[in-house]
């Protein structure tokens, strides 16, 4: 079983669950699975062509898949998957 | 005491960083150790490289960390970091042993001070930090409000709440 950390933004999308489970050998079978009990979730994380978008990261164990074998990254039981927004901010609306 | 210890060399930098994008925003990162910054990494706002026109357009599926933003929140987002850009720096500051000690952006027309949308933000990354084995960095901002005079300061945002991380420069 492989855990994976969701983001408190895409947490609508998990009932609310910042963590959840997922039976998977890669991170392409492991957002199909997450899309098939979360349905949606794909479309956050890979654009049109199936590429992960450049405001998501995915990290497996800490390390990037981008420096690992991107979405074709073998999964094994116990991996734990983060997936991570960009960081971003603003310049008005002053606090 | 101070918080960080930036020397003036990496303050010129990050101030060229921010003239050379203007009147876009710049972002980065500083790493170093124990508050002591020696190392800045900039990073590619997507904002400036794919053009204003898509300020107001995000798709909120490109976008999903927008999603909780209120419509004129997310209008005025001015900068998302490319990730690949900031895993390749995340790497390298692995590799030399460093720890990350800074995320900075630059306020080409405001204060140098956070807006709501870079607070909420912050707080949402704060438990991002430690599952991606970072420290949970001070936010540097960098003002152009007045061009001939930017406008350095350094802040710590922690469960909502903002407070002044004090820099000092070194040589």
């Amino acid at each position: 079983m492989i855990k994976v950390r969701i983001p408190t933004p895409l947490r609508p999308l998990t009932k609310g669950q910042g963590e959840v489970d997922a039976q998977a050998t890669s991170i392409t079978e492991m957002i199909d699975t997450l899309n098939t009990a979360h349905p949606g979730i794909k479309d956050r994380l890979c654009d049109d062509t199936g590429e992960l978008r450049r405001f998501v990261n995915i990290y497996v164990n800490e390390e990037d898949i981008r420096f690992l074998k991107g979405k074709e990254t073998s999964l094994k039981d116990g991996d734990e998957v983060s997936i991570v927004p960009a960081i971003a901010g603003g310049s008005s609306c002053q606090a | 005491m101070a918080d960080l210890v930036i020397p003036q060399t990496i303050l010129d930098d990050m101030v060229a960083h921010a003239r050379e994008l203007d009147p876009y925003e710049c972002c980065g990162l500083l790493a170093g150790t124990n508050g002591a910054v020696t190392h800045i990494y900039r990073i590619k706002n997507i904002v400036a490289s794919e053009g204003a026109e898509k300020l107001s357009s995000f798709d909120p599926a490109k976008a999903a960390h927008l999603e909780r933003l209120s419509p004129a929140e997310r209008a005025e987002i001015a900068f998302v970091m490319d990730m690949q850009d900031f895993s390749t720096a995340k790497k390298n500051i692995r590799n030399k042993g460093l720890d990350l000690q800074v995320v900075y952006h630059s306020h080409p027309h405001d204060p140098a001070r956070p807006s709501i949308t870079d607070i909420k933000i912050a707080t949402d990354y704060e438990e991002i930090w430690p599952k991606i084995n970072l420290p949970i960095p001070a936010y540097l901002i960098l003002s152009l409000m007045d061009k001939s005079k930017p406008d350095i300061r350094c802040y710590w945002i922690k469960g909502g709440t903002v407070s002044t991380a004090h820099i000092t420069t070194s040589n």
